[in-house]
Protein backbone atom coordinates (compact mmCIF):
# COMPACT_ATOMS: atom_id res chain seq x y z
CA UNK A 1 0.00 0.00 0.00
CA UNK A 2 1.08 3.33 -1.30
CA UNK A 3 -0.99 5.75 1.14
CA UNK A 4 -2.30 4.50 4.38
CA UNK A 5 -5.82 6.09 5.10
CA UNK A 6 -5.25 7.06 8.79
CA UNK A 7 -6.98 5.07 11.80
CA UNK A 8 -10.02 6.97 13.13
CA UNK A 9 -9.75 9.49 15.71
CA UNK A 10 -11.07 9.24 19.44
CA UNK A 11 -13.48 12.30 18.40
CA UNK A 12 -14.31 10.42 15.40
CA UNK A 13 -15.17 6.95 17.69
CA UNK A 14 -17.06 8.66 19.59
CA UNK A 15 -18.82 10.75 17.22
CA UNK A 16 -20.05 7.24 15.61
CA UNK A 17 -21.03 5.87 19.48
CA UNK A 18 -23.17 8.45 19.88
CA UNK A 19 -24.84 8.22 16.32
CA UNK A 20 -25.59 4.64 17.41
CA UNK A 21 -27.08 5.75 20.98
CA UNK A 22 -29.67 8.46 18.97
CA UNK A 23 -30.67 6.09 16.45
CA UNK A 24 -31.42 3.84 19.02
CA UNK A 25 -33.76 5.83 20.85
CA UNK A 26 -35.74 5.78 17.92
CA UNK A 27 -37.00 2.06 18.02
CA UNK A 28 -40.48 2.66 19.55
CA UNK A 29 -40.34 -1.65 20.58
CA UNK A 30 -38.79 -1.51 24.26
CA UNK A 31 -36.94 -4.49 23.96
CA UNK A 32 -35.01 -3.77 20.51
CA UNK A 33 -34.12 -0.55 21.96
CA UNK A 34 -32.37 -1.95 24.77
CA UNK A 35 -30.77 -4.17 22.93
CA UNK A 36 -29.51 -2.07 20.18
CA UNK A 37 -28.03 0.05 23.45
CA UNK A 38 -26.35 -2.71 25.08
CA UNK A 39 -24.80 -4.46 22.02
CA UNK A 40 -23.67 -0.76 21.27
CA UNK A 41 -21.69 -0.23 24.73
CA UNK A 42 -20.59 -4.07 24.60
CA UNK A 43 -19.01 -3.99 21.37
CA UNK A 44 -17.05 -0.63 21.74
CA UNK A 45 -15.47 -1.33 24.78
CA UNK A 46 -14.51 -5.13 23.46
CA UNK A 47 -12.85 -3.18 20.70
CA UNK A 48 -11.45 -0.10 23.30
CA UNK A 49 -8.05 -1.88 23.46
CA UNK A 50 -7.10 -2.49 19.77
CA UNK A 51 -3.53 -0.86 19.47
CA UNK A 52 -3.35 -2.06 15.56
CA UNK A 53 -4.12 0.63 13.38
CA UNK A 54 -5.51 -1.68 10.59
CA UNK A 55 -7.91 -3.35 13.01
CA UNK A 56 -8.97 -0.26 14.20
CA UNK A 57 -10.03 1.18 10.92
CA UNK A 58 -11.68 -2.34 9.80
CA UNK A 59 -13.56 -2.27 13.29
CA UNK A 60 -14.85 1.54 12.83
CA UNK A 61 -16.28 0.86 8.99
CA UNK A 62 -17.73 -2.13 10.43
CA UNK A 63 -19.05 0.12 13.05
CA UNK A 64 -20.17 2.70 9.77
CA UNK A 65 -21.94 -0.14 8.27
CA UNK A 66 -23.79 -1.44 11.43
CA UNK A 67 -24.94 1.93 11.88
CA UNK A 68 -26.28 2.17 8.54
CA UNK A 69 -28.08 -0.96 9.28
CA UNK A 70 -29.65 0.05 12.64
CA UNK A 71 -31.14 3.97 10.63
CA UNK A 72 -32.80 1.56 8.33
CA UNK A 73 -34.42 -0.69 10.72
CA UNK A 74 -35.28 2.00 12.75
CA UNK A 75 -37.25 3.12 9.57
CA UNK A 76 -38.54 0.07 8.94
CA UNK A 77 -40.11 -0.70 12.34
CA UNK A 78 -41.81 3.12 12.49
CA UNK A 79 -43.27 1.62 9.39
CA UNK A 80 -44.58 -1.12 10.89
CA UNK A 81 -45.03 -0.41 14.41
CA UNK A 82 -47.95 -1.93 15.92
CA UNK A 83 -50.91 0.41 16.61
CA UNK A 84 -50.70 0.11 20.97
CA UNK A 85 -47.77 0.06 22.96
CA UNK A 86 -48.41 -2.56 25.06
CA UNK A 87 -50.63 -5.78 24.96
CA UNK A 88 -52.05 -4.29 28.17
CA UNK A 89 -54.02 -1.98 25.85
CA UNK A 90 -55.92 -4.50 23.32
CA UNK A 91 -59.25 -4.55 24.01
CA UNK A 92 -60.79 -7.37 22.87
CA UNK B 1 -79.96 71.93 9.67
CA UNK B 2 -78.02 68.90 8.54
CA UNK B 3 -75.07 69.40 11.07
CA UNK B 4 -78.01 69.38 13.78
CA UNK B 5 -79.59 65.77 12.19
CA UNK B 6 -76.15 63.98 11.95
CA UNK B 7 -75.63 64.54 15.12
CA UNK B 8 -78.82 63.23 16.54
CA UNK B 9 -78.48 60.35 14.44
CA UNK B 10 -75.26 59.36 16.10
CA UNK B 11 -76.17 60.37 19.23
CA UNK B 12 -78.27 57.31 19.03
CA UNK B 13 -76.19 55.08 17.18
CA UNK B 14 -73.56 55.47 19.26
CA UNK B 15 -73.29 52.97 21.80
CA UNK B 16 -72.34 54.34 24.75
CA UNK B 17 -69.32 53.38 27.18
CA UNK B 18 -70.17 51.17 29.98
CA UNK B 19 -68.13 51.53 32.73
CA UNK B 20 -66.64 48.16 33.33
CA UNK B 21 -64.89 47.13 36.77
CA UNK B 22 -60.98 47.55 36.39
CA UNK B 23 -59.95 43.82 37.46
CA UNK B 24 -62.10 42.58 34.56
CA UNK B 25 -58.99 44.11 32.32
CA UNK B 26 -55.62 42.47 32.81
CA UNK B 27 -52.61 44.74 32.36
CA UNK B 28 -50.88 44.28 29.38
CA UNK B 29 -47.91 43.16 30.79
CA UNK B 30 -48.74 40.01 32.63
CA UNK B 31 -48.15 37.44 29.24
CA UNK B 32 -50.47 34.80 30.32
CA UNK B 33 -49.84 31.99 27.96
CA UNK B 34 -45.73 32.80 28.65
CA UNK B 35 -43.96 29.97 29.15
CA UNK B 36 -40.81 32.27 29.07
CA UNK B 37 -40.06 32.15 32.74
CA UNK B 38 -40.81 28.75 33.51
CA UNK B 39 -37.31 27.88 34.26
CA UNK B 40 -36.08 24.94 36.35
CA UNK B 41 -34.92 25.12 40.02
CA UNK B 42 -31.45 24.68 40.49
CA UNK B 43 -32.02 22.31 43.09
CA UNK B 44 -34.01 20.29 40.69
CA UNK B 45 -31.48 20.38 38.10
CA UNK B 46 -28.89 19.04 40.61
CA UNK B 47 -30.94 16.09 42.13
CA UNK B 48 -32.17 14.87 38.54
CA UNK B 49 -28.38 14.83 37.47
CA UNK B 50 -27.25 13.32 40.65
CA UNK B 51 -29.85 10.84 40.32
CA UNK B 52 -28.63 9.58 36.71
CA UNK B 53 -25.33 10.04 37.82
CA UNK B 54 -25.76 7.49 40.83
CA UNK B 55 -27.90 4.58 38.80
CA UNK B 56 -25.13 4.47 36.04
CA UNK B 57 -23.97 0.76 36.90
CA UNK B 58 -20.18 1.28 36.93
CA UNK B 59 -20.83 4.35 39.42
CA UNK B 60 -20.37 3.97 42.84
CA UNK B 61 -22.99 6.18 44.29
CA UNK B 62 -21.75 7.14 47.63
CA UNK B 63 -18.63 8.92 45.67
CA UNK B 64 -21.08 10.87 43.51
CA UNK B 65 -21.49 14.66 45.07
CA UNK B 66 -22.35 17.96 42.33
CA UNK B 67 -18.57 18.73 41.80
CA UNK B 68 -17.66 14.94 40.65
CA UNK B 69 -15.61 14.71 37.77
CA UNK B 70 -16.45 11.62 35.65
CA UNK B 71 -13.28 10.01 34.17
CA UNK B 72 -11.26 11.18 36.52
CA UNK B 73 -12.91 10.94 40.01
CA UNK B 74 -15.35 8.29 39.33
CA UNK B 75 -13.06 6.04 36.95
CA UNK B 76 -15.31 6.17 34.12
CA UNK B 77 -14.50 6.02 30.01
CA UNK B 78 -14.99 8.46 27.73
CA UNK B 79 -17.58 5.90 26.23
CA UNK B 80 -19.67 6.01 29.68
CA UNK B 81 -19.14 9.59 29.78
CA UNK B 82 -21.28 9.71 26.27
CA UNK B 83 -23.43 7.20 27.95
CA UNK B 84 -24.37 9.47 30.51
CA UNK B 85 -24.83 12.45 28.47
CA UNK B 86 -26.93 10.54 26.48
CA UNK B 87 -29.17 9.88 29.96
CA UNK B 88 -28.93 13.27 30.77
CA UNK B 89 -30.47 14.51 27.05
CA UNK B 90 -33.25 11.74 27.60
CA UNK B 91 -34.13 12.72 31.31
CA UNK B 92 -34.47 16.57 30.67
CA UNK B 93 -35.45 16.11 27.00
CA UNK B 94 -32.59 17.98 25.04
CA UNK B 95 -30.55 17.56 22.21
CA UNK B 96 -27.20 18.19 22.84
CA UNK B 97 -25.06 18.76 19.89
CA UNK B 98 -21.60 16.74 19.83
CA UNK B 99 -19.67 19.83 20.05
CA UNK B 100 -21.19 20.57 23.88
CA UNK B 101 -21.36 17.55 24.56
CA UNK B 102 -17.68 16.83 24.11
CA UNK B 103 -17.03 19.23 26.70
CA UNK B 104 -19.34 18.24 29.21
CA UNK B 105 -16.50 16.47 31.40
CA UNK B 106 -17.82 16.76 34.88
CA UNK B 107 -21.25 16.57 36.90
CA UNK B 108 -20.70 20.50 37.55
CA UNK B 109 -20.49 21.39 34.15
CA UNK B 110 -23.39 18.77 33.30
CA UNK B 111 -25.50 21.26 35.80
CA UNK B 112 -24.73 24.42 34.71
CA UNK B 113 -25.26 23.64 30.69
CA UNK B 114 -28.98 22.36 31.78
CA UNK B 115 -29.55 25.18 34.20
CA UNK B 116 -28.76 27.42 31.19
CA UNK B 117 -30.58 25.83 28.74
CA UNK B 118 -34.03 27.33 27.64
CA UNK B 119 -35.39 24.23 26.54
CA UNK B 120 -35.00 22.11 29.66
CA UNK B 121 -37.91 20.41 31.02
Amino acid sequence: MSTAVPPPSRKEILSLFRSFLRSSRQFSDYNIREYTKRRTIDAFHHNKTLSNPTSISAAFADGKYQLQVAKRQALVYYFYSPKVKSIMDIKY
Amino acid sequence: MASALRAAILGHIRVPVVANGSKLLTPLWIRSMSSHDDHLEKTQVIDRILDIVKSFPKVDPSKVTPEVHFQKDLGLDSLDNVEIIMAIEEEFKLEIPDKEADKIDSCALAIEYVYNHPMAS
